[in-house]
């Protein structure tokens, strides 16, 4: 049976050819850095992946900061920014994974941060319900650029302007869009944007990170070596060094160098374009049965989420595996609050393709879930 | 019907664990029939040979296809001590006409611990 990898938005497979090649070409090679005598022999793969992503991002690779994954650039950005501002009010969203609200709720519960949640419907944050949650005190704003469990894109642009004249922190979380949607972060209008490395921007774990306009928004919440200043017994305020330290992942950040290129090379409009149709596609299919409940029908990234009445999303998940090979993601997919309200907290079977999914992938899967579906509404319960 | 071994195991992100087991002979339909006394029982019975899951919250839940000799189990982390031996019990305790009785009385045993340990 062969694999049909529909759990994009977890981790992206499979990956590029070449970055397949890069990734075996780097650990081949001496580790080009500050303070080693590599000379000629070494490639600069950090440097390199710092301007691929600034480029994909539209804007300076010294704005660009790399970290492990999203969770870890989202806990380096909340955490340094209520540093220098403890005690404000924050806003952050229904729709935001737990990478964004669990290091809000810990900061609040150890006092540092007072935290509003705003809610959502039909898949959007409304930027108004974001306006009337902010105070005074308001400081900080954090938000999903999409939705990892509805795929619904936000509109993150028309929060910048209402947050602009306000000198409130706009965090942008683009672990979803990344890759899979055009990205200026100037046209966006945020302060820090998030991304992470092994899903659409096709590199492998371990990479990630993040774009942020003013380097003194943000205290440096880990200290240690950079190669730079080295006589200084304190962390260097330039960029990265201010919150990079100790040695970079780069094999990781090769493969994030080329990954990104793959995503330049197919053009990031022909892959939203692709990924748009074949999510529209699948939609339509499981809107064949009545049974289906597809949680969000619109979505502008390709990330679907559904129930079967009267199945478990556990069992549709065994199910799509073991009789189909086909691999999606079952649960709360870290995003409780969204849960919450869209199947009272039980969680969903997500579908999420990449830009290596192919139609028949989706004409696969669109019927197998249409076959259990059949099949669940003549289930047997016990009591 | 037993237990040979887990063939694979993982954390799950919903905090449960899964183990895949290995058993020495194919699962069927009666299986299933008999753990509704323990639990609830979904069954899909045209989804290739049957497909048959068995959830007993707070213990473990069971899924499989009739045909299969391996079954996905996940436990509750937090009971999986306490459930483990149980399971096996389940399996291997498993024949036609048997009587519940003792698996009965063991079951009550353990539910009380895992309520104490829950509290």
């Amino acid at each position: 049976m062969p694999l049909i990898y529909l759990n994009n938005a977890a981790t992206s497979w499979p990956k590029p050819e070449s970055v397949k090649a890069v990734l075996a070409e780097s650990v081949a090679l001496p580790v080009f850095g500050s303070g080693r005598t590599t000379g000629t022999q070494g490639i600069d793969y950090v440097s390199l992946a710092r301007e691929k992503a600034a480029s994909l991002f539209g804007t300076d690779a010294e704005k660009i900061v790399f970290t492990q994954n999203a969770t870890d650039s989202l806990n380096i950005i909340i955490s340094g920014f209520l540093a220098k501002n403890t005690g404000c009010h924050a806003v952050a969203t229904a729709l935001d994974h737990n990478s964004v609200l669990r290091p809000l709720f810990e900061h609040s519960r150890a006092g540092r941060v007072r935290a509003d949640i705003a809610d959502f419907e039909n898949g959007h944050v409304s930027p108004d319900t974001i306006a009337d949650l902010l105070r005074p005190d308001t400081k900080l704003v954090v938000m999903s650029h999409a939705s990892n469990v509805l795929g619904s894109l936000q509109d993150v642009r028309a929060v910048s302007e209402i947050l602009a004249d306000k000198g409130i922190f706009f965090v942008v979380d683009g672990a979803q869009t990344a890759g899979h949607c055009e990205v200026s972060v100037d046209k966006i209008g945020c302060d820090a944007f998030v991304f992470t490395g092994h899903k659409a921007l096709l590199g492998v774990a371990g990479t990630g990170g993040f774009y942020l306009r003013d380097a003194d928004s943000v205290a440096p919440t880990r200290f240690g070596g950079t190669g730079s200043r080295s006589s200084e017994l304190y962390q260097p305020d330039e960029m990265p060094d201010k919150f990079e330290c100790g040695t970079q992942n780069v094999t990781g950040l090769a493969a994030l160098a080329e990954g990104i290129s793959s995503v330049q090379s197919l053009g990031v409009s022909a892959i939203h374009a692709q990924a748009k149709q074949q999510i529209g596609y699948l939609v339509r299919r499981l809107q064949e049965a009545e049974n289906i409940r597809i949680h969000y029908e619109t979505p502008e990234v390709p990330v679907l989420s559904f129930n079967i009445d009267g199945l478990s999303c556990e069992d549709v998940g065994f199910i799509l595996s073991r009789k189909y090979g086909i691999v999606t993601r079952t649960g709360l997919h870290c995003a409780p609050l969204v849960h919450e309200k869209i199947d009272g907290g039980t969680g969903s079977v997500r579908i999420s393709l990449s830009c290596f999914t192919t139609d028949e992938e989706c004409r696969t899967a669109a019927d197998a879930v249409l076959e259990i579906a059949k099949n669940a509404a003549s289930r047997i319960n016990s009591a | 019907m037993r237990l040979q071994g887990s063939i694979q195991h993982k954390a799950c992100a919903d905090g449960s664990y899964m183990k895949e087991y290995q058993l020495d002979e194919p699962l069927s339909k009666e299986f299933f029939e008999y753990l509704k006394y323990f639990g609830r029982v979904t069954a899909l019975e045209e989804m290739g040979d049957g497909y048959f899951s068995f959830e007993k919250p707070n213990w473990f839940s069971i899924k499989g296809f009739a045909g299969d000799q391996t079954v996905e189990v996940r436990f509750k982390r937090e009971t999986m001590e306490i459930t483990t031996d149980f399971l096996y019990l389940l399996f291997s305790s498993f024949k036609e006409g048997v009587d519940l009785t003792p698996l009965r009385e063991k079951e009550k045993f353990r539910q009380a611990r895992i309520a104490e340990l829950l509290k």
